[in-house]
């Protein structure tokens, strides 16, 4: 609670936060990649309009771009949501993982039912399996008070190996020399948009999920005890709000969206479940959330904003060579950035009473 | 007696072996919270050591200057901790977590630009030589065996038994009380967290020069959260952070023995992060960290 208070009390203090200090965040990010590229021996003005022309040049671009924008959208909701109650859910990349096992579990079983009961199955298997892999985490924290970091990671590693082995092993797909179980039966997929792309409606669930989550948050009575442990846990148990409940049950809820990003790719993208399937998704939901600002339909727009760079950068590599981790670079690097407004102040010189440096003198004065 | 020879002398030596790095790199932690900031950045400081030590025995074809590289890249990973950290009070756990994102998507971008594969790196100048003698443990490691030993006595003596300790710890404890004391709790704070940086920049130089004579794409693996872990459990302390380590090893041990005896290896590759896990639910419950972690001198 004493974190947040300071967060918000330097922004304010700054007067740089929200919108604008994402976007100033984003745009030094680019700079500095482009710097990094330059030195390199590429050429930053090439490699960037071969990122825009790559994903808005074609109907395959703008339909590449929105098919990576889905996974982005639900795990930076993931992270967003786990943000509200002050915990950095750094699992999501094991929720997806499960959730996408979950999905494939119940979407390659033919259980001759129609699609309108057969896919939002297949869905629910993978919500469920996200949502209990992301309780687990809220559930050590509360129980035996874990660092709910450590233990996001350790679930990752686990959730990975364990897909991994299933794949391998009892869920092998027969004769498939890769490791990937079985198509998902027709009655399972998600219907694509465009016959000929991998775009499927996922896209449209992920902007209506942003839109019920930030309802949910500043509407129910749930969120607002969300948020209420996020701000002063002490007030809010006081106030008698549960806070283990809480912690819990917004892992639980985070754990589900997460599991909804695999969900979608397994149902929609590659229609079958592949091992290592995700380019780190799970990761690059933090960078989608701080760009969001935190912000439930700000995730949207972040979302499509690393959706263009990440499918910008497919077709970058493909032309020039750059591999696609440089889109991570920026991503990092946004994460870093939007989370210290003093520093991007001080690299902008924006000169009043709290810049960086003044700051730090009053502190040694004092 | 002939089993324990063919079996357990050479999982007893890996897990030493095993255990290294993390022992480096939770010292280095060690460090960093009893100054007062989180070592969740642990893992980018492994990452870049490891990475900057291949590339320092790369250009210059000896391991000692990969060695040193190795500690550079961690210091400089630390340094960006601290600067952010305490200089634009940046909330410790983003930070670190940021800087891991960094590390790992700049490491694989600059083996794409330098070696051209984005996987592994080029096989580099690395230490191959064995202590050698007559314990059969310790025959097989390498002279940073030695240096782990030193760093875990030295760091212990400096942390608990001297000026500048006492000083540090205080500033971890209650920074504001220090800074009315007069210590310069920016200046410690950053010695803190460089210091974490080198070792476990050196941590990780172990894991690329001499477990192995190459850079691996994501070699850390969650090693610098699981010496975030071990950290906790050996309390911040130099001397309880070894045997916490050497268990951790050898689960790793363990796991490379068992790769290959007819047990799914994803399986057994879990073994070391379960346990981190166990004991992130049974270890750590009523281990407190220093009270000033995440505080500044001017709340």
């Amino acid at each position: 609670m004493k974190k947040k208070n300071d967060v918000q009390r330097e922004n304010r203090l700054s007067r740089l936060d929200g919108a604008p200090l994402s976007i100033i965040s984003l745009l030094i990010s680019i700079v500095i990649s482009a710097v990094i590229l330059a030195v390199s021996g590429y050429n930053p003005f090439e490699a960037y309009s071969a990122i825009i022309a790559g994903a808005f040049g074609s109907l395959r671009g703008i339909a590449q771009t929105l098919t990576q924008a889905t996974p982005l959208i639900f795990t930076g909701l993931a992270f967003t949501l786990a943000k509200k109650a002050n915990l950095i859910n750094l699992g999501v990349e094991g929720q997806l993982y499960m959730g996408a096992l979950g999905a494939a579990i119940v979407g390659t079983v033919d259980l001759h039912l129609p699609m309108v009961i057969h896919l939002p199955l297949a869905i629910l298997g993978g919500l469920i399996l996200g949502a209990l892999f992301g309780a687990l985490i809220g559930f050590l924290k509360v129980k035996f008070g874990s660092n709910e970091v450590v233990a996001g990671v350790m679930l990752n590693t686990i959730a990975t190996l364990f897909v991994s082995y299933l794949l391998n092993g009892p869920m092998l797909a027969e004769g498939s020399s890769v490791a990937q179980t079985e198509r998902v039966v027709e009655s399972a997929r998600l219907p694509r948009i465009f016959q000929s792309y991998q775009l499927t409606i996922a896209i449209i669930i992920a902007v209506i999920a942003c839109i019920l989550v930030r309802w949910f948050i500043n509407r129910t009575t749930l969120g607002y005890e969300i948020r209420c442990v996020g701000l002063n846990p002490k007030a809010a148990e006081t106030a008698g709000i549960s806070i283990g409940k809480v912690l819990i049950l917004s892992m639980c809820i985070s754990g589900a969206i997460a599991g909804m990003a695999g969900a979608s790719h397994v149902l929609g993208v590659d229609r079958r479940l592949i091992d290592g399937f995700s380019s780190g998704y799970g990761f690059n939901g933090i960078a989608v959330s701080a760009l969001a600002a935190e912000n439930p339909v700000g995730v949207i727009f972040a979302g499509l904003v690393f959706g263009v760079l990440k499918a910008g950068a497919m077709e970058l590599n493909r032309s020039t060579g750059i591999p696609t981790e440089f889109v991570d670079v920026i991503q990092s690097m946004v994460v870093i950035f939007v989370s210290a407004p003093l520093l991007v102040k001080g690299m902008l010189h924006i000169k009043n009473n709290y810049s960086g440096k003044k700051a730090a003198k009053v502190a040694k004065e004092a | 007696m002939g089993i324990i020879l063919t079996y357990l002398i050479p999982i007893l030596a890996s897990t030493v072996s095993m255990s290294t790095p993390l022992i480096f790199a939770s010292v280095g932690g060690a460090f960093s919270v009893r100054s007062g900031v989180m070592a969740l950045g642990l893992e980018s400081m492994m990452m870049c050591g490891a990475f900057g030590a291949v590339l320092g025995s790369y250009y210059s074809g000896s391991f000692v200057v990969g060695l040193l590289c190795g500690m550079l890249g961690g210091m400089l990973i630390g340094l960006f901790h601290a600067v952010l950290c305490v200089r634009y009070k940046v909330n410790q756990v983003i930070s670190g977590i940021g800087l891991n994102l960094l590390a790992t998507a700049i490491t694989t971008l600059l083996m794409q630009i330098v070696w051209g594969n984005k996987g592994t790196s080029e096989m580099v100048d690395s230490i191959d030589t064995s202590i050698g003698g007559p314990i059969p443990i310790i025959s097989e490691q390498s002279f940073n065996f030695f240096v782990m030993i030193a760093v875990v006595v030295i760091g212990w003596i400096v942390l608990f038994k001297t000026r500048y300790g006492l000083r540090l710890r205080m500033v971890g404890e209650n920074p504001r009380a220090a800074s009315s004391m007069g210590l310069r709790v920016h200046a410690l704070k950053y010695s803190g967290v460089i210091i974490c940086g080198i070792l476990a920049g050196y941590g990780g130089a172990f894991l690329s020069l001499d477990q192995l004579n190459m850079f691996v794409r994501d070699m850390t693996a969650g090693r610098g959260y699981i010496a975030v872990a071990i950290n906790i459990l050996g309390r911040y302390n130099p001397l309880y952070i070894v045997p916490c380590a050497l268990l951790f090893g050898f689960c790793d041990a363990v796991q490379i023995y068992l790769q290959g005896q007819g047990v799914p290896s994803q399986l057994i590759q879990m073994l070391p992060y379960l346990a981190t896990l166990l004991v992130l639910a049974f270890g750590v419950r009523h281990i407190q960290a220093p009270a000033g972690v995440g505080k500044h001198e001017d709340d």
